[in-house]
This record gives structure tokens, sequence and C-alpha cells, in this order.
């Protein structure tokens, strides 16, 4: 007996499989490019991050 | 029969193929570049010690938010950039990316280079560079390129502010020597935008785009980019003898602009045939060198005295 389920809803191409997972890895830089800029200017900034002049 | 079994006949959703490649287009990373590279040696020339950290900072931020104005400026001309062979092969246009896709990526890195240039860096900085993104896409994109034959020149600004930027994220404030470099790009723009302007000139008329040789013709447009190539040799110049940069700068200066002037004559002398092309395409393939020297120029300067303080 078959006991392999058919798919429902939308089922993406391979394509789309790999370009989705392309923006996935590059928002993923992204965000961590952010989360290191603000680390390190933290850290060379010091209490001073806070002052922040217009 | 039961209501819930009942079938709705809904459209399928589009589901997006674009990769990472599609999205590094909408940046027009050519432009932006060039954006850095300003942007770098209004840095660098900036007085007082800049944290390299915060420099970097800086360059990307800017780096970010010109891409982001690109990507904005590709979102509202996806009609005009289908109609002109050198932007049909832009992402939306395309199909790659639909508009709503574009505008929001747009949006977001517009959003995240001010507000991180401002808490980061300072908030003149990140003032400067909202208002350079919303002068790009707002006045030069949106009100000016379909309606006047001056748009690049009043468009100009938002090319010219980067250096601006990035002197004000170095010292936090402002005075000559950027508004100098400011207006080196300014008077920079029109010879450069429309010698291509004179050899895309089917282009812009098929998509309905008023740039100058479309409206006042290609004689009127070579007057123009002579005109316009005296003012930047004088203004480019200019710096020298009022003593905000120095002698090797100056005669930099004054031969790159002896070549731009020679090549905007030659523009301006044949207008005719195969000739006319090639004079216009030799003249915007310099512009873009002329700039870059130029600047060049500033930047191995200050690298030089920094690395040889006794040169100069």
């Amino acid at each position: 007996m078959e006991d392999k389920q058919e798919p429902k809803g939308i089922v993406l191409t391979e394509a789309q499989k790999k370009s989705r997972r392309e923006r996935s890895i590059a928002i993923a830089l992204a965000l961590g490019v952010l989360v290191v800029l603000f680390f390190a200017v933290t850290m060379v900034k010091g209490p001073a991050v806070l002052v922040r002049p217009m | 029969m039961s209501i819930v079994e009942h079938q709705f006949d809904l459209a399928a959703p589009r589901i997006s193929e674009a990769g990472v490649a599609d999205y590094v287009a909408l940046l027009k990373p050519r432009v932006m570049s060039l954006v850095v590279f300003t942007a770098l040696v209004g840095l660098v020339i900036a007085p007082g010690h800049f944290h390299p950290v915060l420099a970097f900072t800086s360059i990307l931020c800017i780096a970010v938010g010109a891409g982001a104005s690109g990507t904005l400026n590709m979102w509202y001309e996806s009609d005009i950039d289908a109609l002109m062979s050198r932007t049909a092969n832009r992402p939306i246009p395309r199909g790659r990316v639909t508009g709503p896709e574009a505008l929001t990526f747009g949006m977001t890195l517009a959003f995240f280079s001010v507000m991180t240039l401002g808490i980061l860096v300072n908030w003149f900085a990140g003032a400067l560079l909202a208002f350079t993104i919303f002068f790009y896409v707002v006045i030069y994109t949106i009100a000016l390129k379909r309606w006047t034959a001056q748009n690049i020149v009043i468009g100009g600004v938002a090319g010219a502010l980067p250096p601006v930027v990035a002197w004000v994220a170095a010292t936090g404030s402002l005075s000559l020597e950027p508004i100098l470099l400011f207006l080196i790009i300014f008077f920079w723009t029109p010879p450069h935008f429309w010698a291509l302007a004179l050899f895309r000139n089917d282009d812009y008329a098929r998509a309905g785009v008023p740039m100058l040789p479309v409206v006042a013709g290609p004689d009127a447009t070579r007057l123009q980019i002579l005109l316009y190539t005296i003012v930047l040799v004088a203004v480019a110049a200019a710096p020298w003898p009022l003593g905000y940069f120095d002698a090797v700068y100056g005669i930099a200066s004054l031969l790159l602009g002896a070549a731009m002037l020679w090549l905007a004559i030659d523009v301006y002398r044949r207008r005719q045939g195969v000739a006319a092309l090639r004079a216009t395409r030799k003249l915007f393939a310099f512009s873009i060198f002329y700039l870059f020297a130029l600047f060049a120029t500033l930047l191995i300067e200050v690298l030089v005295r920094a690395i040889a303080p006794w040169v100069g």
C-alpha cells in the first residue's frame, strides 16, 4: 500500500526553490552584517554610542 | 453537497524566481561604484581622525542608500525602461522582479541606510543621505525626468551629494571643500549624460523622455555640452588657485580638463554621420575617466601624505 501523500497546495519548482534559498541566504547575510556593524561601532564608541550628535 | 466543498477558481499566486543577481542589478552597481568612490574621496580629504569602523559604516550606508535610489528609480521607470534598448534588460521589464517587490526592496534599503548612518555616525549625515535619496527619487525621477529637458541638470544634485554626505559623516559639519567636490560632479553631469543622450536619442524619443537632444535637437545639445564643459573645467581647476587643493591636483585638473574640452569641441564640430557618433561616444567614455581621475588624484595625494608626510 502506498503511504506517500500527494502534496497539497502550491508546489514550488526546483528553480523557485533555488531562488528562494538564494534570497534567504542573502537576507541572513545582510542581517548578520547589520548585527556585526552595530556591535563593532558599540565597541569603538563605548558609552558614547548613546550620544548621537545632530 | 456542503458549502465547504465549494470550489473557488482562484488564480495561482505568482512565485518569484528572482535570484540575488536580479536584486543586485536593481542596485545599479556601476552607478553605485562611482558613488562609493566619490564618497570615499570626500571622507578621506575630511580633516581630523575618523575611526576606520565608522568610515566603513558611512561608506556602506552611502552605498546602500545609492542602491535604494537606483532600485526606486527602476521601480518608477519600469514602463519606459521596457521601451529603451539600453534598459529593456533590467529586472522589472524582464519580468524577473515585480514592481511591488522592487518598491519594497528599495524602501527597506532606504530606511536601513538612513537610520544606520544616523544612529551609528551622526544625524546630520543621515538626514543628508535621506535628502539625497528623496531628491533622486521624488524630484529627479518622478517630478523632473518626464517633464523637462533640464531633468539631468537639476537631478545632478543627487549624484553630486555623496562626497558631501561622507564629509559630514566624518566631521559632523559642512565646509567649502565638499561643496567644491559637489560643484565638480554637478557640472560634470550635463556633458556626461547629454553625450549619452546624443547617441541614444532614438531610445529616449521612443520612450517619450524629454532629454535635451529630443526636445531642442542635437546641435543645441552640442552647444550646451561645450558650455557646460567650459564651466566644468573652470570649476574643477578653481580649488587650486583658491588654495583648497594643491598644485598636483591643479595640474591634473588642467590636463584632464584640456582633454575633456578638446573632446567637447570635437562633439560640437562633428555633426554628421559616423564621425559625430564616434565623437559623442568618446566624450561619454572619457567623461567617466575624467571624474574618476580627478577624484583619484585627491585620494592619492592624501594617501601619499599619510604614508610619507615629508612629501607634502
